[in-house]
């Protein structure tokens, strides 16, 4: 039973960086209709990015502001260069995922021979340990926590409260009205781009921070839990992925206490399969901020 | 509309640029510098350079490219110069193929392929075997013990028998009673498990856990909170890539600060692996409870200094190339290499039916066969009239009637710079018993 405690502990830190990322993924669909396959790729260059300002003596509370913000400049430069004049071509969803993928793999591979097939650490001290009965979790964990908390909520006020938000709301609804209503809609994908760009810097270096070790490969597995905790939550919608991170972060950990951890990735999936057979559309689809209203 | 078009075309542009900068990136090859008039050969290096194992195809390219500048300085194969050509298999049978099939289509002067590990070996030796070009593998799958593969050879022994080493060291030298298993979950890893298993509960030690952790992952809390609630006096491990530096982290965090004592396969003896775990738990703690089973190579003698004043001359192409001097596979990879070059000279043909049987001649010796411990002396003593038996970086080859090489095992650990240190050897009845108890 402790051992399924502790677990739990650990998928509140697991969930938090799926969380961040998640919710970054499911708002680039939902505001650009673009499935970007290469988010994984784009955290681990940006958890790279801040390993060279760590690596340089800097703290790595520091180096993170250095990850969000190349993780933004690139996912902007990614659209402006890549995605948008595919879009503006006409290339359906589908090309659009394809050539997300193939970004991916060129993103990797330019990738290794800068940083090189290495595995990294960033110079971090993990803090004192705190307990909660069977549940231990380090300062950096905590701080983890936090800063999840405190994007969730940045987030949801965003969305909720700014014109920004309002904007991204009713382009993602619908872009067409929203461009006629006089909505900038191109600024607005631009917008959205360097948030969510933003996102998946912050996402990348504290899955950095959390891990210990990284290395170009690590890209692909982080994406595979950022992929089902978005269509869990359903897609499109920054509260489902919220709520998806929350199932798969702590499916993840429970089940490797569970039943083992070989499968822990198998149950995760086993659960999506599931919810997408009794509700395809997933949990929050109707409900999500970026939805249409009514 | 047109501005559009042009918008589309620039997008294009720079993605195929990037795509062309990958492939530039994933598909080197290094080039003799020599120039001659007969036509280039070539040796494939087909492992996987991206994904989980991505440090294993560099430890196989830093073989192929001094094996490749010692013949070429000799003056080539027969005049032939030799290039090397790295394919990337990702780690993925899948992936594997359709990379063994390109290269083989792609490249008829192929005059050996070497790689082909754990990961792919199964999916790729048929493909070599069939097209007819000898294959030195550093797969360490017990389905090649016996195998009908003619152009297959290997140097290493099979991973029951770095598992059985393992067991060794752990019970004789260390005199540990109860082990974790803690493997990737990836077809290499998890052969070593089953053998080590049987070894240590025919010998009565404890497996306190057995995990098969996947590859990659962000944490391994849960499952160090598992494997430390057996209190196991060692974990035995291969998990490549990141996965070990953040296991043992985690190991070192949730155990108060304190490392449990860890051994590892001889492919932790890699400096791709030393890096990644010293970078996560820091170098002291390495040195102080890392212990690995390595292949018996002593990295004396002329053959091993021939390789080693070759591989530092490689770091003009390939800076990392020094860094492999001790990793035994890389040792055994140039020698397979040199074996085929000597065996093509023996023959004097560049048909693989023609100097492939004769590869096992040039490792093992036939009577009367003159040793070489470098490429020109070998072209020398053939040129003589003379058969030659090689032993180079790696030491003595002993293939039997299945192309299969094997020594001895050694207990190593690193030093503060990263280098094997030798700390004991298994007799030859320890040896016997531990692997009559695992079944080998």
């Amino acid at each position: 039973m402790s051992l399924i405690v502790a677990a739990f502990g650990f998928g509140l830190v697991s969930m938090s960086i799926i969380a961040i990322s998640a919710v970054g993924f499911t708002m680039q669909f939902g505001i650009t209709n673009m499935i970007n396959l290469a988010y994984g790729q784009v955290m681990i260059a940006s958890a790279f990015a801040a390993y060279a300002v760590n690596n340089a003596g800097v703290s790595i509370w520091l180096a993170l502001p250095v990850g969000a913000v190349f993780g933004a400049v690139f996912s902007f430069l990614l659209n402006r260069l890549i995605y948008a004049p595919f879009q503006r071509k006409g290339t359906n969803l589908i090309g659009m995922v394809i050539i997300s993928l193939a970004v991916s793999l060129v993103i990797a591979n330019v990738l290794l021979p800068i940083v090189g097939y290495y595995s990294v650490s960033y110079h971090q001290n993990p803090g004192p340990t705190y307990h909660l009965g069977s549940i231990a979790l380090t300062g950096v964990q905590l701080a983890i926590i936090a800063v999840a908390v405190i994007v969730m909520l940045a987030i949801y006020a965003l969305l909720r409260f700014s014109r920004l938000g309002k904007a991204m709301r009713a382009t993602a609804a619908n872009p067409t009205l929203a461009r006629n209503c006089g909505i900038p809609t191109a600024r607005v994908v631009d917008q959205a781009w360097l948030i969510t760009g933003a996102l998946c810097g912050v996402a990348g270096t504290v899955a950095g921070m959390n891990s210990d070790s990284f290395s170009v490969a690590s890209g692909s597995e982080f994406l595979i839990p950022i992929i089902a905790a978005s269509i869990l939550g359903g897609a499109g919608s920054p509260y489902g992925a919220m709520i998806g991170a929350v199932l798969i972060g702590e499916m993840t950990e429970i089940s490797a206490a569970i039943i083992s951890p070989e499968y822990k990735q198998v149950v995760a999936f086993a659960v999506l399969v599931l919810v997408m057979v009794l509700r395809p559309q997933g949990l929050l689809a109707k409900r999500g901020a970026l939805a249409a209203a009514g | 509309m047109l501005a559009s078009h042009h918008r589309v075309g620039r997008g294009v542009g720079v993605l195929f640029a990037m795509l062309a900068l990958a492939l530039a990136a994933c598909g080197s090859s290094s080039t003799p510098s020599g120039s001659t008039s007969k036509s280039p050969l070539l040796i494939g290096v087909i492992a996987p350079f991206t994904g989980p194992d991505a440090a294993l195809g560099p430890a196989y390219f830093a073989a192929c490219l001094p094996a490749a500048r010692a013949i070429n300085n000799a003056g080539g194969v027969m005049g032939h110069m030799v290039s090397c050509q790295e394919f990337d298999t990702r780690g993925e049978p899948a992936d594997a193929v359709p990379a063994a099939q390109q290269m083989v289509a792609s490249h008829s002067n192929l005059m050996a392929v070497v790689g082909c590990t754990s990961d792919e070996a199964a999916s790729v030796a048929p493909i070599l075997n069939q097209a007819h070009i000898p294959m030195f593998c550093m797969t360490g799958q017990s389905e090649f013990n016996r195998t009908s593969f003619t152009y297959f050879h290997r140097l290493v022994p099979p991973d029951e028998f770095d598992a059985f080493a393992m067991v060794g060291s752990a019970l004789y030298h260390f005199n540990y009673k109860k082990v974790a298993l803690v493997f990737g979950n990836d077809i290499g890893s998890q052969a070593f498990v089953g053998p080590a298993m049987a070894a240590l509960q025919g010998l009565g030690a404890t497996v306190t856990i057995n995990q098969a952790i996947a590859l990659g992952q962000p944490s391994y809390r849960t499952e160090v909170t598992a494997m430390l609630a057996t209190h196991p006096d060692v974990i035995f491990t291969e998990a490549l890539g990141p996965t070990d530096a953040t296991y043992m982290a985690e190991v070192k965090q949730l155990n108060n600060g304190t490392m449990l004592p860890f051994m590892g396969t001889s492919a932790t003896i890699d400096p791709v692996w030393f890096a990644a775990v010293t970078g996560a738990i820091g170098v002291q703690t390495v040195v102080d409870k890392f212990t690995a089973v390595d292949l018996g190579v002593s990295f004396s003698g002329p053959g091993y200094d021939e390789f080693k004043t070759n591989l530092d001359a490689v770091a003009s192409q390939f800076p990392d190339a020094p860094k492999y001097s001790q990793r035994g596979a890389t040792l055994h990879l140039y020698d397979g290499i040199m074996q085929a070059a000597l065996a093509m000279d023996e023959t004097k043909s560049l048909d693989t039916t023609v100097y492939n049987p004769v590869i096992r001649d040039v490792g093992n010796g036939v009577a009367g066969a003159v040793t070489v411990n470098t490429y020109a002396a070998g072209v020398a003593a053939i040129n003589g009239g003379q058969k030659v038996r090689w032993v180079g970086a790696g030491g003595l080859t002993n293939y039997n009637q299945y192309n299969n090489s094997q020594q001895g095992y050694i207990l190593v650990r690193y030093d503060a710079s990263g280098n094997e240190i030798t700390i004991g050897t298994l007799s030859q009845t320890q040896t016997a018993t531990i692997i009559a108890a695992g079944g080998g």
